[in-house]
């Protein structure tokens, strides 16, 4: 996964407000694209996992069956997780008072 | 994803683990035979680990493989034992050169780190979910 930095915390606090929203238009197609890839990750690990339990009816290794279950748990619970980040995010922003 | 690459190294010692019990199980249960393909009595085997290597991302983790299943040389027991079929003119019988106590030792190795693999894994895995709850109030 790519490191996620965050930066000019202590900066002076100046609303540049139009400079914020292109910003934001230049880095919404790169999220979109990061969460598309992320999915696109677990949908590979899941179906490895299917297919492991599969072969493990017709003879396959089960050490190997178990792990690629126990991946697609894992990275099941972190897309969970971040989805549940996400969630809470957009609440708190339609919590706001205008 | 570089996260799981433990997982593949837990996966390549518990499958050699597995392998050498598979052998010491042969051992034992050929403690007595006197009779091989090859002729003789059965020799004990013993397996060999390697290194192998494991791609995680941009860094590579040292996992372990069986290389080969070696014999072990050492002489057979004589034991006397005149009305055993396979006894020579004498009446000395060769048995294989497998002795119980060694076996059953082995036998607790391989458990003991299929078993760390295991806890190992366990650890990476609650470790893993401790950082997904990293920041939650």
């Amino acid at each position: 996964m790519s490191e996620l930095r965050i930066n000019n915390l202590g900066g002076p606090l100046k609303p540049e407000i139009g400079e914020g929203i292109k910003a934001n238009q230049n880095s919404q197609g790169s999220f979109e694209l990061f969460l598309n890839e992320a999915i696109g990750k677990l949908q590979q690990i899941q179906s490895d996992a299917e297919k492991a339990v599969k072969e493990l009816a017709t003879g396959g290794d089960i050490t190997q069956a178990v792990i690629a279950m126990q991946k697609a748990e894992l990275s099941f619970q972190l897309m969970v997780e971040v989805r549940n980040r996400l969630i809470s995010a957009y609440e708190e922003i339609q919590r706001m008072q205008i | 994803m570089k996260t799981f690459g433990i997982l593949h190294v837990v996966a390549s010692s518990l499958e050699a683990q597995r392998h050498r019990m598979n052998t010491i199980v042969s051992n034992m249960a050929n403690m007595n035979t006197t009779r091989t393909e090859a002729g003789g009595p059965y020799r004990r085997k013993d397996v060999l680990f390697e290194v192998k290597e494991i791609e995680a991302g941009n860094e590579i983790l040292e996992g372990v493989q069986v290389r080969e299943v070696v014999e072990d040389n050492s002489p057979f027991k004589i034991v006397y034992d005149p009305g055993h079929p396979d006894a020579d003119e004498r009446g000395f019988v060769q048995l294989p050169n497998v002795n119980p106590l060694e076996e059953m030792v082995n036998m607790m190795l391989a458990f003991r780190a299929y078993e760390a693999s295991i806890t190992a894994f366990n650890t990476t895995k609650t470790m893993f979910m401790k950082l997904l709850e990293l920041g939650k109030t």
